[in-house]
């Protein structure tokens, strides 16, 4: 019988301890919580550039939902994901709740009006070019009550870009081709965002027009314009592009001077977001290479 | 007297469309030899074999609707092609192209064969339904890869920019060799299409072995289709127009018809694609060229039939 109520009674101890110890690891983490979204601020980001902008606002943890394509900053990652770039999922933006959607480009437009009508704040910001994309961080910082912070962060990029473009005057300017796709072969123009950041940082787009700001463009124009610089974000390899008929004669393929994504991290160029100065910065790297040789 | 006359004129026009071809805008030796002498050959090969081919699968289907891709293996091979461009592998474009086109043609080949019979229009359904299926399957890819719809679409609707290495011209040389000889070998067997167009059963009592006839046809034909797709993309209206624009002319004899389609396919895909290079400053895919100028002569074509 005795030894029934000791069992009992370590039993009833273990228990005790058991849940005190569960209450405070509760607590402890709850308290750890802390980070989640607060003032009620729920973000859901659909382009990667503003996730970029809203990264330097430092409004990062208000983010509850992206697409695919926000990778940067990591945190993203463990975000929930409502689909990717062109393929939104309605259904799990509203089910997240979100106090303010961010969108861009043409695609995502009807998407974003179409959230308007259920009353979701909806917020596009669509940056083409530098100055745009300037505008855009005051834009969201507007939206996410970040002005201050804002008007900061444009004010120095715009300076540091001005800074390194005015520091860096090659001449004559190295000519530099482009590459975002291969089959069929497509470039940029002057007008695109990364046509102006090869402008800014000294070089010279070898495609000063297109027809439209990403293009398709012939074999032939790229061979005619004899590129000093070549940088291939088109899954091509580099022994494959020096056998390509006809470009043995390219200055960029005679000295070697092909660089490709582990070179110079695409989304710095391509994105119009605020790690363009990376890019801007890392450009003129590669081009002092082919100006000491 | 007619189609020498054809002939000799399209011969003529060809060489002159050639030459602007080679020689228009600001170019130097190394475009002209490394640029657009491969890209003039591939024009030439393609608009020759899909015109010969649709003028073949016109008399051998009996149908004035048939064409190089009605057969689904231009869907197989735009599969193949598409995959391995998506995978990176944009130097094996072509083999994989090629690959698809012979996965295809086996089952099509297979669909079509019952108790030893090979009917038209078992083969006539069998390749759409397979080339139907085929084409679901690229959509999906496009939507699921969108930032790739550009690699698709040139294959959709045709590009003949493709980029040689020097190793893979010498591979592309060959194989057009070996295809325009192909090509020449089916001619010997427009007599016996001509015959069968009076129907099976009068080809079968003047002692032509239809069925066997007809998979000979099938395999050679779909071997060339897959090359052309596997390098071009699918580039439509070629293989439907030219066959029936010579026929308005010299008639339905395939002894004549063939070596004309041959010839006049070259030529009008050469003008095409001139005009698609130099028409905007955009370079427009040449399958729209095609449609453009062929749309309205199918129109044309089915009114003419009506009256």
């Amino acid at each position: 019988m005795k030894e029934k109520s000791k069992v009992k009674r370590t039993l009833f101890k273990s228990c005790a301890v058991l849940l005190v110890l569960m209450t405070g690891l509760c607590i402890f983490f709850s308290c750890q919580k802390k980070e989640s979204p607060a003032k009620g601020q729920r973000y859901v980001v659909l382009s990667p550039e503003i996730a970029e902008i809203i990264a330097v606002l430092e409004g990062t943890q208000n983010i509850v939902g992206v697409t695919a394509e926000c990778n940067w900053p990591e945190s993203l990652k463990a975000k929930a994901k409502v689909g990717q770039f062109g393929a939104v999922n309605k259904e799990k933006i509203i089910a997240l709740k979100p106090s303010i959607v961010f969108a861009s480009s043409l695609e995502q437009q009807a998407i974003g009006s179409e959230l308007s009508k259920l009353g979701i704040n909806v917020v596009t910001v669509y940056p083409k070019s530098v100055e745009e994309m300037l505008q855009g961080i005051l834009t969201v910082g507007d939206a996410i009550g970040e002005k201050n912070r804002a008007t900061f962060a444009a004010d120095s990029m715009r300076s540091e870009l001005q800074k390194l473009s005015r520091n860096f005057q090659p001449n004559p300017r190295p000519k530099i081709y482009l590459e975002i796709y291969r089959e069929p072969l497509m470039s940029v123009s002057d007008k695109s965002f990364v046509g102006e950041l090869i402008e800014l940082a000294g070089g010279d787009n070898i495609f000063l027009e297109l027809e439209r700001d990403y293009c398709r463009i012939k074999s032939e124009d790229v061979i005619k314009a004899a590129p000093d610089l070549i940088i291939c974000y088109s899954k091509d390899t580099r022994a494959k592009i020096k056998s390509r008929m006809g470009w043995q004669n390219i200055p960029a393929v005679q000295n070697d001077r092909i660089y490709f994504e582990e070179d110079i991290n695409p989304d710095w160029l391509l994105r119009a977001g605020p790690r363009c100065v990376l890019g801007v910065q890392r450009l003129q790297e590669l081009m002092q290479y082919s100006v000491g040789k | 007297m007619k189609n020498k006359l054809l002939f000799c004129g399209l011969l003529v026009l060809g060489i002159v469309l050639g030459w602007f071809y080679l020689t228009a805008g600001q170019i130097d030796g190394n475009i002209l030899l490394n640029v657009r002498l491969p890209r003039l050959l591939l024009t030439l090969f393609t608009g020759m074999t899909l015109a010969g081919v649709g003028s073949v699968y016109q008399m051998m289907l009996n149908n004035p609707l048939a064409e190089p891709y009605i057969l689904g293996v231009s869907s197989g091979a735009a599969l193949g092609s598409v995959i391995a461009g998506l995978a990176g592998l944009f130097i094996l474009m072509p083999v994989f192209g090629f690959a698809g086109a012979l996965l295809t043609m086996l089952l099509v080949w297979l669909l079509a064969q019952k108790k030893g019979q090979f009917d038209k229009t078992r083969l006539l359904l069998s390749g759409i339904i397979v080339g139907m299926f085929l084409s679901a399957v690229i959509s999906l890819i496009m939507y699921l890869f969108q930032q790739d719809a550009m690699l698709i679409l040139g294959t959709l609707m045709g590009n003949l920019g493709h980029i040689f290495s020097a190793t893979e011209y010498r591979f592309f040389l060959i194989l057009a060799v070996v295809g325009l000889l192909v090509l020449v070998l089916i001619h010997h067997d427009s007599l016996t299409l001509d015959v069968m167009s009076g129907g099976d059963l009068y080809a079968g009592s003047v002692g032509i072995q239809v069925h066997h006839l007809r998979q000979r046809l099938f395999v050679l034909c779909s071997l060339l289709t897959g090359i052309v797709v596997a390098y071009a993309g699918i580039i439509g209206f070629v293989g439907l127009i030219i066959p029936h624009i010579v026929r308005l002319i010299v008639g339905t004899s395939q002894r004549k018809v063939y070596p004309l389609s041959l010839l006049g396919g070259g030529v009008f895909l050469l003008g095409c694609d001139f005009l698609a290079m130099h028409l905007t400053a955009l370079e427009l895919p040449v399958g729209v060229i095609t449609a453009f100028i062929g749309c309205p002569f199918f129109v044309w074509l089915l009114l003419r039939k009506k009256a």
